[in-house]
């Protein structure tokens, strides 16, 4: 049956269906075999129903509101402003800074989806413009969001850390470590690309002009305060942080800068929110199409048909990331951690791995899979907030994988770069 | 025939509802050619989507706590209601075992929602986690203390004096270390696997509440079964019951000793009987809550409750 | 904002069916209202999110029912704007392959897509209904707002049936047309300059 429902969505996904279509009828078909006819369909809708519910899901139109209202407002242009004055003259400044920007608003965010929406909606222009081709700052920005699972507070780890019973402070700090090494390869590439492609640099910015851009964002740096500050500091869940930047957002474009009105509000609501429902009826369709896979216990038989008892740790772990892996090409990253950690538990059990260095690694793979093609989640919030073709969404992310696969190899044989942080905290 | 049959918990498999299911699978495999799969929390949706999915009879068996159960029959959440069960573990077997409310009252509301109620059962002894040490109502003031989306624990923690704030379980290790809330309540077992331990500083018991959840089958599909088939559900029900019991027996030791092992500043208050007293007094409050919610139907199943407390304390 | 942009924003803003007679009007009043439902209920999640924190600091007290409003608003959001998106062509696709077709097997194929497309759209339309029915037999309430937890979904089967109708109406137009559509009023073909709605 899995062979067969793969093969449909991915014939009805080559045709040029729209994306909801191969995933629903994948599951349809699939609860037509399970259940011998139409009749319990319904749970389909249920389980679509269950994919949109969950309450972390609604930050995601927040921080979509509170970016749009800031990239046609004027607040995200002078943030942008500012940091060019300071790093414009860097060979891939421009580059480096929107990946530590996604990181950064990644981490404290929570959301990848809202990553790519708030900071990608004002830096893409602005990329552009700079001289970097369209499809190398499309995958820059999904790619660098997703860095946002590694570090905390991470969702995925807390969900890993509770099914698994793993400390979640010590995943905390693992994921740090890898996620600052992928930054930095990230950044390494970035610089890389600017210099072999010549994208050209801005002349470097005396300190007078830095200091005038610095004095035109004071107002704009209240939302990094927002967020960081917000969230560290306890006034704010992720969620609420959203809220309080749509709010920050409305005051500074109506009272202070005056650049937008009612009406520009209304329209920045509506296409919020059919953003929204673009994605999210694909993660609905997602959840529908999880159920069946996870109700047939497909991936106990398929991991019960490689004897995976039988191998040694490190095979193991190389199983676990391939799993995990191609999982997340397919299904939202939360369901496959619930549904295959259990699955894989007395394996790790049996080896006696660290199931610290095995939630960061599986956490990464998550990261990894949201990111890649065919389905992904901040795929396809890039294509609807963009609004571009899948294909030149998905065009520069090989090289992007590449790193992400080279540091999952990098792990497994080198656990250190997860645990040497977590080691130096607890043990 | 071999059979296979699907049981889905609300949680994972190494806490109180998966030792239970996997004792429920391995009598059921012995003693049948039947198989049983399990599903885990989250494998097939929230809890609310299993027992439709139970009840629709796509799942032959289900694992959800009466407190969730309250949106489909108020009446559940009885147990929500503080005070009501017996503190001390050795008594809480015999009222489990011979409650009439719970092996008469509950089966019949089960039934009208096409369930066969198989057995309620206690998964331990429900403590709060806070920043700050509690030891009076007093000490809650202020404190935001994060309590499920139910009418009955927001009167709770009200009537207690803290600030009762629901938020998704998945925010709550989080808000909690972040100071957003100050306090959470969750059976001992649950503060363990979900180390809450790592981002609370105090661990009180104050004989509230022993978190309390049932198991039930498809009705039309037990119905459906042979006599010996139904039996053979039910004593592998009753050896699963004691099972978890006896797994009960030190749990609570046990967990402690785990979060001590990792954590081994923590502090563990134990409220006296006289501590207590205050927090009794505020559950009056929360039972007419209950009364005003469920009506005559729920008055009787609170003071059958009261009586068979009686019972089992005596 | 430029002015040649506002313009045109104006322009988009002005959905005007290309459905003859009565059946235009209400279709105009239906992309009307699913655009008034999406902005609204954006808004009102914002609001209720905030209340909720300023609740808590101000009043010590936090709103017990906001996390089920917000659920309430993402399934009105999802469901009006899935019709929205296909009336203006915007649910995602991956389109490399399609793409490279010549323009005859172009068009039989949208006629396919939006054929298939709106046929499970009745479909799970009609699911929907079954599914919203056996909710609401059960008296499933929701235990904060305790309202029947039904009552949050019955925007699923309209949205679902909007959608597909969209889609059929795609399929027509392709059939009768001599250019390739979207969807009933956007032509195939991402525009560099991009599509506003
Ligand atoms: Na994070
Ligand atoms: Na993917």
């Amino acid at each position: 049956m899995a062979l067969k429902i793969s093969a449909i969505m991915i014939a009805l996904l080559l045709l040029g269906f729209p994306m909801m279509v191969p995933l629903l009828l994948g599951s349809m078909y699939g609860f037509y075999e399970l259940f011998g006819g139409f009749e319990r369909m319904t749970f389909m809708v249920q389980q679509m129903l269950a994919g949109i519910r969950p309450a972390s899901l609604i930050a995601v139109p927040m921080f979509i509101l509170a970016a749009d209202i800031m990239t046609r407002g004027q607040s995200a242009g002078r943030l942008i402003d500012m940091v060019m004055a300071f790093v414009g003259h860097i060979k891939g400044g421009l580059a480096v800074s929107t990946a530590a920007a996604c990181t950064l608003f990644g981490a404290v965010s929570g959301s990848t989806q809202a990553t790519v929406v708030a900071v990608g909606s004002p830096l893409r222009p602005r990329m552009l413009k700079a001289g970097y081709n369209d499809s190398f700052v499309l995958a820059l920005i999904i790619n660098a969001s997703d860095i946002a699972f590694l570090i905390p507070p991470s969702i995925g780890m807390i969900i890993y850390g509770v099914v698994s019973s793993t400390s979640i402070s010590e995943l905390f700090i693992a994921g740090i470590g890898p996620g600052l090494l992928l930054l930095v390869l990230f950044s390494a590439y970035c610089m890389i690309y600017a210099t072999i492609k010549g994208v050209p640099t801005e002349p470097k910015a005396p300190w007078s002009e830095r200091l005038a851009a610095v004095r035109q964002a004071i107002w704009p740096l209240g939302f990094p305060v927002i967020i960081v500050g917000g969230i560290y500091g306890g006034v704010f869940s992720p969620t609420e942080a959203a809220a309080a930047c749509v709010l920050y957002a409305l005051i500074l474009e109506f009272i202070v800068f005056r650049s937008l009105n009612a009406v520009d509000i209304y329209r920045i609501a509506k296409s919020t929110g059919l953003i929204t429902a673009v994605v999210f009826v694909l993660v609905g369709a997602g959840a529908a199409f999880s159920w069946v896979i996870s109700f047939a216990q497909i991936p106990q038989q398929l991991l019960g048909s490689i004897g995976i008892d039988q191998m040694g740790p490190k095979a193991v772990l190389a199983v676990i990331s391939v799993s995990f892996f191609v999982g997340c090409m397919f299904v939202d990253p939360i369901v496959v951690i619930l549904v295959l950690v259990p699955i894989f538990a007395p394996v790790v059990d049996a080896v006696g791995l660290d199931k610290v260095l095995v939630g960061t690694i599986i956490t990464l793979q998550v990261a990894i899979g949201s990111a890649t093609p065919p389905f992904g989640c901040d795929i396809f919030t890039a294509i609807a907030i963009f609004k571009r073709p899948y294909a030149a969404v998905i065009r520069g992310i090989a090289p992007f994988t590449l790193i992400l696969i080279g540091v999952s190899v990098a792990l497994i044989f080198f656990p250190q770069i997860a645990l040497f942080l977590r080691d130096l905290a607890f043990r | 025939a071999a059979d296979t049959w699907k049981y889905a918990f609300e949680e994972a498999m190494t806490d109180v509802q998966g030792v239970f299911a996997q004792k429920f699978k391995e009598e059921i495999e012995a003693n049948s050619d039947h198989q049983i799969q399990l599903f885990p929390f989250g494998t097939l949706g929230e809890s609310a989507d299993i027992m439709e999915q139970a009840q629709a009879g796509i799942l032959q068996f289900v694992d959800q706590s009466p407190g969730f159960t309250g949106a489909l029959i108020p009446e559940a959440q009885v147990f929500f209601v503080p005070y009501l069960l017996p503190a001390e573990s050795e008594k809480l077997g015999d009222f489990f075992r011979n409650s009439k409310a719970i092996n008469e009252m509950f089966p019949a509301l089960y039934a009208e929602q096409g369930l066969e109620l198989l057995t309620m059962f206690p998964e331990g002894e429900v403590v709060m986690t806070t920043k700050e040490k509690v030891t009076t109502p007093a000490d809650l003031d202020e404190v935001k203390f994060r309590v499920m989306t139910n009418p009955l624990l927001v009167e709770s923690y009200q009537a207690f004096g803290a600030t009762p704030t629901p938020l998704p379980w998945g925010e709550v290790f989080g808000a909690l270390q972040t100071n957003i809330i100050q306090g959470q309540e969750n059976p001992l077992f649950w503060v363990e696997s979900t180390k809450m331990y790592e981002v609370t500083d105090y661990i009180t018991f104050t004989g509230h509440n022993n978190f309390t959840t049932a198991v039930m089958a498809n009705k039309a599909f037990f119905d459906g079964l042979a006599e010996e088939e139904q039996q053979l559900i039910r004593d592998a029900i009753d050896v699963s019951f004691e099972h978890i019991l006896e797994y009960q027996e030190g749990l609570s030791e046990r967990s402690l000793e785990k979060i001590k092992e990792a954590r081994p500043d923590i502090n563990v208050v134990v409220l006296t009987e006289e501590q207590r007293q205050p927090f009794k007094e505020a559950a009056a409050e929360v039972e007419a809550k209950f009364i005003e919610m469920t009506g005559e139907s729920g008055k009787a199943i609170l003071e059958q409750m009261k009586k068979d407390l009686q019972a089992a304390t005596q | 904002m430029g002015s040649a942009e506002e313009n045109k924003d104006k322009r988009k803003d002005a959905y005007a069916s290309t459905l003859p007679g009565i059946l235009g009007t209400i279709d105009t009043g239906i992309s009307h209202a699913e655009s008034f439902i999406l902005a609204a209920g954006v808004i009102l999640m914002a609001i209720n999110t905030m209340a909720n924190v300023v609740g808590r600091f101000v009043f010590q007290s936090s709103i017990f029912f906001s996390e089920e409003l917000n659920r309430t608003l993402i399934v009105l959001i999802t469901f009006a704007g899935i019709g929205y998106a296909a009336r203006h062509g915007r649910h995602i696709r991956m389109s490399a392959i399609y793409d490279a077709l010549p323009a005859k097997t172009r068009k039989l194929l949208m006629i396919v897509i939006a054929s298939v497309t709106a046929a499970l759209m009745f479909a799970l339309c009609y699911f929907s209904v079954g599914y919203i029915l056996s909710v609401a037999t059960s008296g499933r309430i929701l235990p904060a707002m305790q309202i029947p937890v039904y009552w949050i979904y019955l925007w699923v089967p309209l949205g679902f049936l909007v959608t597909g109708i969209q889609y059929a109406l795609t399929a027509v137009k392709n059939a009768v047309q001599k250019d390739i559509y979207l969807s009933t009023h956007v032509l195939e073909g991402y525009e560099d300059d991009e599509i506003e709605v």
